[in-house]
């Protein structure tokens, strides 16, 4: 045991640190693979760390048993995580494409799905995310996909207006409100105007927030909070979703009404939510992926829409911000937290 | 088996084989009559079977797809019903905000509208709820959903065409009136996606499943979502056709092709209202499987019927041709001589009475058999009429010992034992031959009995053992016959040796005769005074001479000239004998 010790010693000295660790990373990626041999094998691309992804890898596991799929037993899973430096993705998709995989799934987003096709255009891809596939270029169309590519898109993109139409009508008196844009995020341009849009419509004042990583997410409440505007719209993003927990700290730290995308802003004690039901997204993205592995052609696999949106409200944070939810919204509410 | 002596060898052939046999006329008989039932009773059953799975998987099938098109109609239903709910009072100013709140309260509580306007009797929209887009109050625009408010207004209730939004995802509007006017309407679009809730759970039978086409022919829903996903109507041609080939023959379960080429059984059922058709296909293989089941079985139990049928048949024609076999071995063996044989046969019927008789005929075969050899033997000392006498009654009694009046006829050559003693063997032996064939011819011509030769001399019976009419003039006749056939042989003879001669003499009188002998030999001869007689007057007899006693010259009287001679002393005799002559 001594000798190995210093042997490996011996080696990460010579070979400089991060060399050795791309060795180590690869031997148990070939291990993995050696030990899989018959079994296929997924190649799973995440933008942030596995924490932030279990609830997702779950529902996604949950899908692939519907399929037939165990982790482990039927099939192997190489992960690939960006720890939520998104720049990465391109090179770990790469990386992905590089292996003997049978299917890439690129789940979480815009982002991650675009990175996936940039590397491969002969691995199919499974993707999920809360926009228009057709418009980011992904698919042909959603019946007939026609590339490498296919996968589930839930609505949250389409709905961010929708929680404008929400958040006013939680701050009837409000005019101005302000707009959380992420503008890393492929579809920061499309929601843009959709809210403008909406704000027209509704006759109300933006003011838009941008903000692309973690550092920024203060002053962007701390604005909304002295710049006097009704409440925080969050745009669909993902970067925002997985940092749910965060943005609640900080909105109850800075008393913002805010509403968000995902339903563990208000379980996080934020104000409240709306948006596709990521559980669903994920486990079709599981179950679209056991088709892919039995052999279907991503090309003929119609792109599935998740069309359940769910909408969350937190009476207590309400409680705590000093408002109440008009009888509208309690009626809508798929579950109310008190 | 050893063949029979003499004649019977011929019968030792064996039959040739016969061209059909036996058992298998026996075999074929049996076993067509035991499989032609088996058969006709299995295709029966099989036929019959045929057609009454037919009519319960047409029953089953048209029941499974009234069940499912009740369960989508249900579905349809409870959205109407649920849309009804929001057209119950008039509009008035005030009522906005309950209706919102109605309004609201449904899209949570039918996740499948996606969105629903509520219109007033004017046809003006006064609200718009939705999922994805901003709600919409009061904003006095006219529905741009027309036909959906008027077709509403008119039967209450309207379902507008299904369309496929980006090409992928069906939707239908669904439009309720209130039950007046003032209460205006609801119209709703339905995301028909969730249809899949209800199909998906739909099972027909193990693999079958339900599919829903709308009244063009579009999938509208199918277990497998991606198809209707998909909306590719080439693609979904088969199941066009297989609704067509349904509503040519209502009622009957139709086989056919679907998506993936498979053969399958498909019945339907139309969904009034929306008028889509609910069609419930389940793979033919496993429709009918129960069917093929009992085909199989059938066939099967046929099969080992037939192979039992086969080796009863076999077992019974064995048993039957058995006997048969044994009868004809016996009968062969029987045939060829071998009279002691029996045929065993134990099987108390027919065969064994057969049998019996075959045991019985040996029995009496050898009985004539030993019979007709001891004829046989016999007719080496009876003339051949004789022997045929006795071979005709079959009776041998006429040998046995009995006293009668016989004439006693004795010949012999006279000088023969000097010529015997000069002439070689041959020459002794080739003139014995002719002499004894000019005897025997004669004695066989007058029916008379010849009962020996002994060297140059013979002795002949006349009247036994065959009785004869006037034996005396007969034996005279022979006599007579037989010096002119021996004196023609002198004639050559004498070139030889001049002193041969030729004499007779007979003798009629009373003898026992009969067969007399020892164990080991037997022969037919006349003891009495008579043949002492006879074989004396032979004896004194010259060449070319023929002496009778006095007894056959008075039984012939003058039919016969004779001429009496002096009587003379005989040995044996104390009296002077009187002799006769017959004349030449």
């Amino acid at each position: 045991m001594r000798f190995m010790r210093h042997a490996f010693a011996d080696a990460a000295d010579r070979m400089g640190r991060r060399d050795f660790i791309a060795l180590a990373g690869s031997a148990t990626a070939w291990t993995t693979l050696a030990r899989a041999q018959a079994m296929p094998v997924i190649g799973y691309l995440g933008s942030e760390s596995p924490e932030r992804y279990a609830s997702r890898l779950d529902a996604f596991r949950g899908g692939l048993a519907d399929a037939g799929y165990a982790e482990g037993r039927t099939v192997a899973i190489e992960y690939r995580w960006a720890d939520g430096q998104y720049s990465r993705l391109p090179a770990l998709a790469k990386e992905l494409a590089d292996l003997p995989l049978t299917v890439i799934v690129a789940p979480g987003g815009a982002e991650v799905a675009l990175a996936a096709k940039s590397a491969t255009a002969k691995i199919p891809i499974v993707f999920e995310l809360g926009g228009d596939p057709v418009a980011l270029g992904l698919v042909d169309s959603l019946s007939r996909p026609g590339g490498n590519l296919t996968g589930v898109s839930s609505l949250s993109v389409e709905v961010s207006r929708k929680r404008l139409e929400f958040m006013r009508e939680v701050r009837p008196g409000a005019n101005l409100f302000a707009v959380a844009i992420n503008p890393a995020s492929p579809t920061s341009e499309s929601q843009s105007r959709n809210l403008e849009a909406a704000a027209h419509s509704l006759g109300v004042e933006l003011v838009v927030l941008r903000a692309s990583a973690e550092r920024d997410f203060s002053g962007m409440f701390t604005a909304v909070r002295e710049g006097g505007a009704g409440g925080l719209v969050f745009s669909s993003d993902p970067y925002f979703a997985y940092r749910s927990n965060q943005l609640a700290a900080l909105a109850v730290r800075d008393r913002v009404p805010a509403i968000m995308q995902s339903r563990d802003f208000p379980l996080a004690g934020g104000l409240m939510s709306y948006g596709g039901d990521f559980s669903q997204s994920h486990r079709q993205a599981g179950r679209h992926t056991g088709r892919v592995l039995k052999g279907q052609k991503p090309s003929d696999l119609p792109v599935q829409r998740v069309t359940k949106v769910e909408l969350f409200i937190n009476l207590k944070a309400a409680g705590a911000l000093g408002l109440s939810f008009p009888a509208s919204l309690l009626t809508s509410a798929d579950r109310v937290i008190e | 088996m050893t063949p029979g002596p003499g004649p019977l060898e011929q019968h030792d052939v064996r039959p040739a084989r016969p061209r059909t046999s036996l058992f298998g006329k026996y075999f074929r008989t049996i076993f067509a009559a035991v499989v032609a039932p088996l058969l006709i009773a299995g295709g029966s059953e099989a036929w019959l079977g045929y057609h009454d799975e037919r009519a319960r998987v047409n029953e089953l099938l048209n029941a499974e797809a009234r069940l499912a098109a009740v369960k989508i109609k249900d579905f349809v239903d409870g959205i109407r019903d649920q849309l009804g709910w929001t057209v119950q009072l008039p509009w008035s100013e005030d009522s906005g905000d309950r209706r919102r709140l109605d309004a609201l309260g449904l899209l949570r509580q039918v996740p499948a509208v996606e969105s629903l306007s509520l219109v007033d009797a004017d046809g003006r929209e006064r609200l718009f709820v939705s999922r994805i887009g901003l709600n919409r109050i009061g904003g006095g625009a006219d529905h741009p959903a027309k036909p959906a408010v008027s077709g509403a207004r008119s039967s209450g209730v309207w379902f507008g065409p299904v369309s496929f939004h980006d090409g992928s995802e069906p939707f239908m509007t669904i439009a309720v009136a209130g039950n007046r006017s003032s209460v205006g309407v609801a119209v709703a679009e339905i995301n028909l996606k969730f249809i899949w809730d209800v199909i998906s759970g739909i099972k027909v039978g193990r693999t079958g499943e339900a599919l829903v086409l709308d009244r063009p022919g579009r999938l509208v829903a199918h277990p497998d979502i991606d198809l209707v996903l998909r909306a590719d109507e080439a693609a979904q041609r088969p199941f066009q056709t297989l609704r067509a080939a349904i509503l040519a023959r209502p009622g009957e379960a139709e086989t056919g092709r679907d998506i993936a080429g498979n053969t399958v059984l498909a019945a339907m059922a139309q969904i009034p209202g929306v008028d889509w058709s609910v069609i419930v296909k389940q793979p033919l293989a496993e429709a009918f499987g129960p069917l093929y089941t009992a085909l199989w079985r059938t066939a099967a139990l046929l099969m080992a019927g037939a192979a039992l049928a086969a080796v009863l048949a076999w077992w019974l024609a064995e048993r039957m041709i058995g006997p048969i076999r044994l009868l004809e071995d016996g009968v062969t063996r029987i045939g060829a001589g071998q009279f002691d044989h029996r045929i065993e046969l134990a099987t108390g019927d027919e065969f064994e009475r057969l049998a019996t008789r075959f045991n019985e005929m040996a029995v009496e075969l050898s009985v004539s058999q030993e019979r007709s050899q001891r004829i046989s033997r016999l007719k080496r000392f009876l003339a051949p009429q004789v022997a045929e006498l006795v071979d005709r009654t079959g009776d041998d009694r006429v040998l046995d010992g009995r006293r009668v009046e016989v004439v006693v006829v004795f010949c012999d050559l006279r000088g023969f034992t000097a010529f015997s003693a000069r002439a070689d063997t041959g020459t002794t032996i080739r003139v014995l031959r002719e002499y004894y064939d000019a005897l025997e011819r004669v004695v066989n011509a007058h029916e008379a009995t010849l009962i020996n030769f002994s060297g140059d001399g013979a002795m002949v019976l006349v009247n036994a053992p065959v009785s004869r009419p006037d034996p005396a003039l007969r034996a005279v006749t022979m006599a007579g016959d037989m010096q002119r056939g021996v004196q023609k042989l002198l004639a050559g003879w004498r070139a030889l040796d001049r002193r041969l001669g030729f004499g007779i003499g007979l003798a009629m009188g009373p003898a026992t005769v009969g067969r007399i002998g020892s164990e080991g030999r037997l022969d037919y001869t006349a003891v009495g005074n008579v043949v002492n007689l006879a074989s004396r007057l032979c004896a004194s007899a010259e060449d070319n001479q023929i002496l009778v006693d006095l007894v056959a010259a008075q039984a012939i009287r003058s039919k016969v000239p004779l001429v009496e001679l002096d009587a003379r002393d005989l040995k044996g005799f104390d009296q002077p004998v009187p002799v006769f002559a017959a004349c030449k």
